[in-house]
């Protein structure tokens, strides 16, 4: 310990469990929402007497909530940057239709008998016109200055045209064998249990490793058995969902998609220039522009970002339903923009996280789930939800105010 | 004119947390007199007109303020009480409501009406009236955003008007004025006076106190120091009751060498890149050592931060004039290729520029710096970490930890993060702009030490600052701005605050 003596080190606790109080009190809003989650997956297993937590439910829910997942952890960091994107639910439904279109429509005659190059070409269109349709509505806000708010409204209505110009009005089936599996399909039992040891040891190779970068600088280490403990619960953490979505088919392969996409925003946001920039600039415009940040080119990148999510959704969306729509993606903005809220994520910019956005958006699926299976009507559905998003962000304003 | 006092300030003491902006200050105004308030920067003067005009309560400051003869006690919705109770002040700042009509505004909150409803008739003849009355010459139903900044200062003193004011606070209404604009003031502030308004002017420009008022009370460091009628002063004795205090031993003596030249500003004219064609910059030229520290004098509005700023490419519009480094013309467009050129700037305002006050130190700290840490992708975080509490050790930031937010520090802690930010970078050449403003004596110090320090191993540095003392005190040369022209060179040795205070106000 030499070089930070005096400045990093925290010496008021002492013992591991003054450490994990302090780490507890630093993180309070992240273990509210899960907390929040929790009581409401008691509460639902409470009334419908444990169905709510069957292997084949539990399944269904993390599937349910991957679409508009997608969509949210994209969300937080343009909410972050001090924008919002109301067109991500619209554009995500224009790619679905896309997709089906071409799933239906052109590749039976231009490669007949070929289901996985289709599928694959289809994902490739589907991600490509997210993406493109992003890189305008980008240019528009960062470079033109025009407020993120009209364009992505202008957008939305885009969208919606383009929906109805290419179904006319008409289903498309997308429930090809091969396009199908990307949202319907399961890894297999096995290939769970390796996925599972393989972030276990994941897990544990990083703490050591962590460990050993730390000293290697001369940081005062946190104590060992708190880095324990912790990479143990989340071990446990991987190892249960595994066991349980076991029990019903396997690890659902859009959860898996979503993961991986969670775990690279989640990377981006801690770990790189861009991220680091997206919340300076939501943070403090004058600030960042002052520390010789692009401002332009950053927001410009991040609503490029959003669109790639907002293809991926799109084609889970295709293969998830089996058809595109004139409905696809109705109101998923919505969804995306109250789970990245519900996260914690601030409106007036600068705060949030990729990980509270999932959780959020877990808590409005939770909710749907748990509602649907007590046959509560649609209408009393939205009146919940729409008081609990509300109440969530007084709970955090009150929580703040009196801290 | 009676000796009837309208407004007795006995013995007012304000604090902030480490600093004390009033410090038992008694001034007595006649009714119907027009009182100047003169007073460097952070004299005190606004913090006086805020007690007055109820921005800060009674209760929140010691002392005792008799109002026509009986206890101002502002308390809750005190802004509020203080205008129905005759006290209107016109800010710095304009606040008007620009998409509005000059009736609406100047109604603002005390809509006439009739049933419910906004008796627009009547709105709009009541505000001829005073209009009329006070010879202010606005159209009613005007658009504001259409009128000029002279025409919406009339607006505003409208505004403080309606609600049939005695005093009226004038805090630096000329500011943004120009000539024809200051006349005109100077004309309607008769007219007040004539209905028997007492007029409390607050002003950095000297001259404009000769003009137009009575009396005038000379604030300093929160102290009042004298009230006198304007016509037994002049200008060099109000130059001196400005600045007159004896240098103490508040600066460490550095031991510096300045070297070769390594910035040249030659006749520098810029435009305010908001405004076409409305000059900031009209013509500065100075030069600036390897090693030395060259102050900048001069009052808020002089162009001073416009200047650096504008140096370091995130202001003005070049439209005359050459900034050369190390003999090389360049041209600056952003921030980032200043800092490629070696320069960095500690913004003026650190709240509202410096920091990411949301953002943990750490991330303040290294947010203009990642590059160092970066490969293509990730960020070393390690690496960072240590780099920053190098840094933050070096400028002894008081904090548990660098994860600390930085919205908790202190004003001189948080200053201290604005640095190390800017060090990290490893300048050549490090702007200032009052670097000092609002924090303690103790981290004041220490700032000191460290620009000393800093000098010493070669980096240039250029400090703007608000205190005179301070300039003379770690400068080894100044240049002084007034009207975005900047002054000859000063050695530290032939200026002194009176040649200072003169050059800023604009008296040589």
């Amino acid at each position: 310990m030499t070089v930070s003596s005096d400045t990093t080190s925290t010496k008021a606790p002492h013992g591991p469990i003054a450490e994990l109080g302090q780490r507890f009190r630093q993180n309070i809003q992240t273990y509210t929402i899960i907390l929040a989650l929790v009581a409401i997956w008691v509460f639902f297993a409470f009334l419908t007497k444990g169905a709510y937590l069957s292997a084949q439910n539990f399944s269904n829910l993390f599937r349910q909530m991957t679409v508009t997942s997608f969509l949210a952890i994209g969300m937080v960091l343009v909410i972050v940057t001090g924008n919002i994107d109301l067109s991500v639910g619209k554009v995500a439904g224009f790619v679905s239709v896309v997709v089906a279109h071409f799933q239906a429509r052109v590749w039976n005659h231009l490669i007949p008998d070929q289901p996985i190059l289709a599928a694959t070409l289809s994902v490739l269109i589907g991600l490509g016109i997210g993406t493109l349709f992003h890189c305008i509505q980008g240019y528009l806000t960062a470079y033109l200055n025009i407020p993120a708010f009209i364009v992505t409204l202008g957008g939305l209505f885009v969208m919606r045209g383009g929906i109805l110009l290419v179904t006319q009005g008409k289903t498309i089936p997308a429930n090809q064998p091969g396009f199908s599996f990307i949202a319907q399909g399961y890894a297999s039992p096995t290939f769970g249990w390796i996925a599972a040891a393989l972030v276990v040891i994941f897990l544990f190779f990083n703490m050591v490793n962590s460990r050993r970068r730390k000293r290697k600088y001369g940081f005062e280490l946190q104590n060992f058995y708190i880095d324990l403990s912790v990479t143990i619960f989340f071990s446990i953490l991987v190892v249960v969902y595994v066991y349980v979505v076991n029990q019903y088919n396997g690890i659902q392969m859009p959860v898996l998609l979503l993961a991986i996409a969670a775990i690279i925003m989640s990377y981006m946001s801690n770990n790189t220039r861009f991220g680091r920039y997206a919340y300076a600039i939501g943070g403090n415009r004058e600030a960042a522009r002052l520390s010789g940040i692009n401002i332009k080119r950053n927001v410009f990148l991040v609503f490029v970002l959003m669109g790639f999510l907002c293809g991926v959704a799109g084609v889970v969306l295709a293969s998830y339903v089996g058809y595109g729509t004139i409905a696809a993606g109705e109101g998923y903005e919505l969804d995306a923009i109250a789970s990245a809220i519900l996260g914690g994520t601030s409106t007036l910019g600068g705060v949030g996280t990729i990980f509270g956005a999932l959780t959020g958006s877990l808590i409005m699926s939770s909710l749907t789930t748990g509602l649907q299976m007590l046959n509560v009507a649609p209408a009393w559905q939205y009146l919940l939800k729409g008081m609990v998003l509300v109440l969530a962000v007084f709970g955090d304003v009150y929580f703040k105010k009196n801290k | 004119m009676s000796d009837d006092i309208i407004l007795d300030i006995q013995n007012v003491t304000k604090r902030f947390p480490g600093v004390t902006a009033l410090d038992n200050v008694s001034i007595q105004i006649r009714r119907g007199e027009i009182h100047g308030i003169c007073g460097e920067n952070g004299a005190g003067k606004s913090t006086l007109m805020k007690i007055l005009s109820g921005v800060y309560p009674y209760g929140t400051y010691d002392g005792k303020i008799l109002y026509d003869g009986k206890e101002l006690q502002l308390k809750d919705r005190s802004i509020q009480q203080a205008m129905d109770q005759g006290i209107a002040i016109v800010y710095q700042e304009l606040t008007l409501v620009t998409n509005m009509t000059v009736g609406e505004n100047v109604y603002l909150g005390k809509e006439p009406t009739e049933h419910g409803s906004i008796n627009w008739n009547k709105l709009y003849a009541d505000t001829k009236e005073i209009l009329n009355k006070y010879h202010l010459d606005v159209q009613p139903q005007a658009i504001v955003k259409h009128l000029g900044v002279g025409k919406m200062q009339m607006v505003e003193i409208a505004k403080a008007l309606s609600e049939n004011a005695k005093i009226l606070i004038l805090d630096e209404p000329t500011s943004a004025l120009t000539e024809a604009e200051i006349d005109k003031l100077m004309e309607i502030l008769k007219t007040l006076k004539s209905h028997g308004v007492t007029c409390i002017y607050i002003s950095h420009k000297l001259e404009e106190f000769f003009r137009i008022t009575d009396t005038v009370t000379v604030l300093r460091d929160g102290k009042s120091v004298i009230t006198q009628p304007t016509s037994e002063l002049d200008r060099d004795q109000l130059v001196k009751y400005m600045v007159g205090r004896e240098m103490k031993e508040r600066f460490p003596k550095g031991n510096r060498n300045p070297g070769e030249i390594i910035l040249e500003v030659e006749d520098l004219h810029a435009e305010d890149p908001n405004q076409h064609g409305r000059m900031v910059l009209d013509g500065v030229s100075f030069n600036l050592r390897k090693g030395e520290i060259l102050g900048i004098a001069g009052l808020m509005g002089s162009g001073r931060t416009e200047l650096v700023t504008t140096i370091f490419g995130e202001y003005g519009k070049i439209t005359k004039g050459a900034i050369k480094i190390e003999g090389k013309e360049v041209k600056l467009s952003n921030a980032r290729q200043a800092m490629k050129h070696g320069i960095s700037l500690v913004p003026e305002d650190r709240k509202g520029q410096g920091l990411v006050l949301m953002q943990t130190i750490l991330k303040n700290i290294s947010l203009p710096n990642l590059e160092q840490f970066s490969s293509f992708f990730r960020i070393n975080s390690d690496a960072e970490l240590a780099e920053a509490s190098k840094q933050a050790k070096n400028l002894r930031i008081k904090a548990p930890s660098l994860q600390i937010l930085c919205d908790s520090l202190s004003g001189g802690n948080q200053q201290k993060v604005v640095i190390a930010k800017w060090l990290m970078s490893k300048p050549k050449i490090l702007i200032m702009d009052d670097p000092t403003r609002g924090i303690d004596v103790g981290a004041k110090f220490e700032i000191y030490k460290f620009m000393n320090e800093l000098a010493e191993h070669g980096v240039s540095i250029i400090m703007i600052s608000s205190e005179l003392e301070e300039v003379l005190g770690m400068c080894d040369r100044v240049i002084v701005m007034c009207n975005g022209r900047s002054s000859d060179i000063l050695d530290i040795q032939e200026a002194t605050q009176e040649r200072i205070m003169a050059l800023a106000t604009g008296i040589v």
